[in-house]
């Protein structure tokens, strides 16, 4: 008997800016998925004819939660454009901001949005966890906010020090930042930096960050999670546990294609090392075999999108972003979020990224053992801290050590030209493509990490990361599809820097349900 | 028990993350001490979408009260007056903005975008602020609108808007404390000062030692394209994330908590007329201005020309 499926529209919250997915359902299970977000800004538009620095000011007021992200890529692509290098002091401020951010963004986006599912009790007040879920996760309540809430905040004082304030700074400049922190600065951020270790240690991973390298495969992960209750109790000790009563270990993998930016520029003289001079190496996986990335292999497809299409599709470079006219209920257009591709392939972006590109023991062998999911998406997510505070804190020890020494080489003028940065925001990918012809912005393309994660099909029909990664997720209840929401925030998506969407419209005889 | 209800427009969410940084209280705190009780916050709200739906039919039919309405972003009208380029379940969300408005005992502007339009006015999305487009009164309620507190919107102007502005006037309306506005409907005890109020870099201001360079100890003010003295605001008297501001961290103020924000001409520069920018500290006379502005520079002192005072 064919079993006609049964389509219903979930408008995702709890992301940055409104989104709304379509799925198919057959026998409780999405067989289809569209993508496509609710709003549309038009920044690109915004950024034509105003002044060669003006980026710094405007991008950052694309995104709330990552607008340091968007300061960092402006101001390495006037760098480029001015041919300019910043003094290693300046690279430590801008790389210490940077990371404080994305630490924040981590939390918050885990504690506050993602787990913030796990407290409510029509879904989970089966599960044996759901009475401490919900002392933890209560929105604006629960323990584990309140505490996160407390220590994010406190992080981001840092930036604040060296910035003047978070969010919506302007101090990376080309040729370095505006401010030369003096030596009583630069020990409150070294306190600011022991302190929220201290606490990440504690509270989020329940150990040492010593004893949690020693994890490196599923079986240590199991060894120490019934090591002792500390390890059990801790935010990623809980997650884990809750994560398996919830199944999310079986769903949500995606496409098994992978794409990072070469992110983090060391600076010259540092104890950190890192090959091709950066913290974080750019890489494309594709079947768990990692590949050398190549930015010109970089295209935006249009053909599905709203946009007046360039066939074939053009390196971002070269780019435009003509709005067309919006057509609402078609499957053939759908979204303002253009479709990025590498090599015509889709990629998925963020931490789970990152981490199988720098050949993270642990999380290569959960996606080996039990393939990609929502746990281990958000996983990685959580343990991303543990790989910054580190060198963090040796940046700040270094800028203590060096503080006498430039933080700002002199550009006169930005010249005429193009330049391009390429970085890895909290959620992946990020690049801004600008142009200057007689010293006024003449184009300004911007691929965002959502754009990668949440882009539409493209002329070949392919779906979007995490359009393919919705595919085969369990739908209980259709009036609240929780389990699709979770797919979806696994991949932390942030619609207003994503800026190019609409949402469709219901259509007749189509159920319109919410999670 | 005051209620709240945040919607977001055309925004970029970073007033919910200035929020998030306030120091005491933090927001979880505020809303405990207070007792306030958040219907909907879209960032934070676990309850489903046909639970949102029933939610707002409470409060448009008067079943459900609403104290506080809270918008941040701007209202997105574009495109054709439509305002399907922002919709709330297929319809768009303007329709949602005004339902609310006239159910809220008060309604409450946060940021400069649903203040005044911000990023939004002069593109196809053609966006407005709630009672103003920039500095022009009407908006998107319209010059006579008044809630039902008979109250016009409160602006929280800033880009974002300052975290203790937040907490602040939650508090005072939550504890029935009345706000006195300016013209644009700003809170004057927050919009009552100046940027320029409580910078470190006053004394370098005073005695014109002026930066034409990033880096440096000087006032921005002349050649740097910093807004302080011309734009109301509190970011050099309750500091930013409880630390600092951005003129104390060599960032020129853009201005974003005038109307006009983002002023049309390139940023990081003043314009000028021989030297004395063209826009000048409120109510202040060219004439005597430059002349004591002469005065001030030949009369600066030694440690402030080598710059050796610190910021």
């Amino acid at each position: 008997m064919t079993i006609i499926a049964k389509r219903i529209n979930i408008p995702v919250n709890r992301s940055e800016g409104d989104l709304e997915i379509s799925v198919e359902i057959e026998n409780n299970v999405v067989v289809n998925a569209w993508s496509s977000g609710t709003m549309f800004r038009g920044f690109e538009e915004m950024m034509i004819g105003r002044g060669p620095l003006d980026g710094l000011v405007i991008t950052p007021r694309i995104c709330g939660i990552c607008s340091l992200t968007h300061l960092y890529a402006a101001a390495e692509a006037l760098d480029e454009l001015a041919g300019i290098t910043p003094p290693d002091n300046a690279l430590r401020l801008r790389n210490l901001a940077l990371m404080c951010e994305c630490i924040q963004s981590d939390l918050r986006q885990a504690v506050l949005m993602f787990m913030a599912d796990f407290a409510n009790q029509k879904v989970y007040a089966e599960l044996p966890l759901a009475a401490e879920a919900l002392r933890r996760y209560k929105p604006l309540s629960g323990k584990s906010v309140f505490s996160v809430i407390k220590e994010s905040k406190r992080l981001l004082e840092i930036i604040a020090i060296i910035g003047g304030q978070w969010p919506h700074t302007s101090f990376m400049v080309p040729g370095g930042v505006t401010f030369r922190p003096e030596l009583p600065e630069l020990l409150q951020c070294r306190m600011i930096c022991s302190h929220f270790h201290n606490w990440y240690e504690e509270q989020v991973l329940g150990c040492s960050l010593a004893r949690w390298r020693e994890v490196e495969s599923c079986t240590d992960l199991d060894n120490w999670l019934a090591e002792n209750p500390a390890h059990a109790g801790s935010e990623v000790g809980f997650f884990i546990r809750f994560s398996r009563q919830a199944g999310l270990d079986k769903f949500g993998g995606g496409n098994d294609c992978f794409i990072s930016y070469d992110s983090l520029r060391l600076p010259e003289k540092s104890s950190i090392q890192g090959q091709s001079g950066h913290l974080l190496q750019a890489g494309f996986v594709k079947k768990e075999k990692l590949h050398k990335f190549d930015s010109r292999l970089i295209s935006e497809d249009l053909r599905r999108t709203w946009y007046n299409s360039q066939y074939p599709p053009l390196h971002p470079e070269d780019g435009e972003t003509l709005p067309g006219i919006p057509v609402i209920n078609d499957d053939d257009r759908y979204s303002w979020i253009k479709a990025p591709r590498y090599q015509d392939m889709a990629a998925e972006t963020g931490p789970l990224a990152e981490a199988l590109i720098a050949d993270d023991q642990l999380i290569k062998d959960i996606v080996k053992n039990q393939g990609s999911s929502v746990m281990v998406r958000e996983l990685a997510r959580l343990l991303r801290p543990a790989v910054f505070l580190p060198p963090m804190a040796t940046w700040i020890d270094e800028l203590i050590a060096d503080h006498d020494a430039p933080f700002y080489h002199k550009v006169k003028e930005i010249p005429d030209g193009s330049g391009s940065g390429m970085i890895q925001a909290a959620r992946g990918a990020l690049g801004h493509w600008v142009e200057i012809r007689n010293q006024r912005i003449s184009r300004y393309q911007i691929i965002t990490p959502t754009a990668w994660n949440g882009s539409p099909r493209d002329t070949a029909g392919r779906r979007g990361p995490w359009e393919e990664a919705l595919i085969g997720t369990p739908i209980k209840d259709e009036q609240n599809p929780v389990a699709a929401g979770h797919v979806i925030r696994s991949f932390d998506p942030c619609l207003v820097c994503a800026v190019h969407t609409i949402s469709r419209r219901k259509k007749a005889g189509q159920l319109n349900l919410g999670i | 028990m005051t209620t709240t209800y945040w919607i977001q427009g055309g925004g970029c969410g970073g007033d919910t993350m200035s929020l998030l940084s306030s120091g005491l209280p933090d927001i979880a705190e505020l809303l405990h001490y207070l007792q306030i009780e958040p219907l909907w916050h879209p960032s934070f709200s676990i309850i489903s979408a046909a639970e949102h739906d029933k939610l707002i039919e409470r409060i448009i039919n008067g079943r459900q009260e609403l104290d506080i309405l809270l918008i941040e972003g701007a209202v997105i009208r574009g495109p054709d007056g439509t305002g399907m380029f922002d919709q709330h379940r297929g319809e768009p969300k303007q329709t949602l903005i005004r339902a609310l408005a006239q159910k809220a005992n008060f309604v409450v502007a946060v940021g400069t975008c649903a203040a005044f339009g911000g990023f939004g006015p002069d593109t196809v999305i053609d966006a407005c602020g709630l009672q103003f487009r920039r500095q022009q009164r009407g908006g998107f309620l319209g010059s006579d609108f008044l809630s039902r507190a008979r109250q016009p919107v409160i602006n929280l102007a800033g880009c974002p808007c300052h975290h203790d502005i937040i907490i602040g006037t939650l508090s005072a309306l939550a504890q029935g404390v009345k706000l006195k506005l300016d013209e644009f409907q700003r809170p004057l005890q927050w919009f009552g000062t100046l940027v320029h109020q409580g910078c470190t870099r006053n004394e370098y201001h005073e005695y014109r030692i002026e930066e034409s360079e990033f880096g440096e100890m000087g006032c921005l003010f002349f050649h740097m394209g910093c807004a302080g003295p011309l734009v109301p605001g509190i970011c050099n008297k309750q500091l930013w994330n409880q630390r600092s501001s951005k003129p104390r961290a060599g960032v020129p103020c853009f201005g974003c908590t005038d109307p006009e924000f983002p002023k049309s001409t390139p940023f990081f520069q003043t314009r000028n007329i021989e030297g004395i920018p063209l826009s000048l500290p409120k109510g202040v006379s060219r004439a005597h201005y430059m002349v004591y502005k002469g005065m001030a520079a030949a009369a600066a002192p030694e440690r402030l020309k080598q710059r050796t005072s610190r910021v």
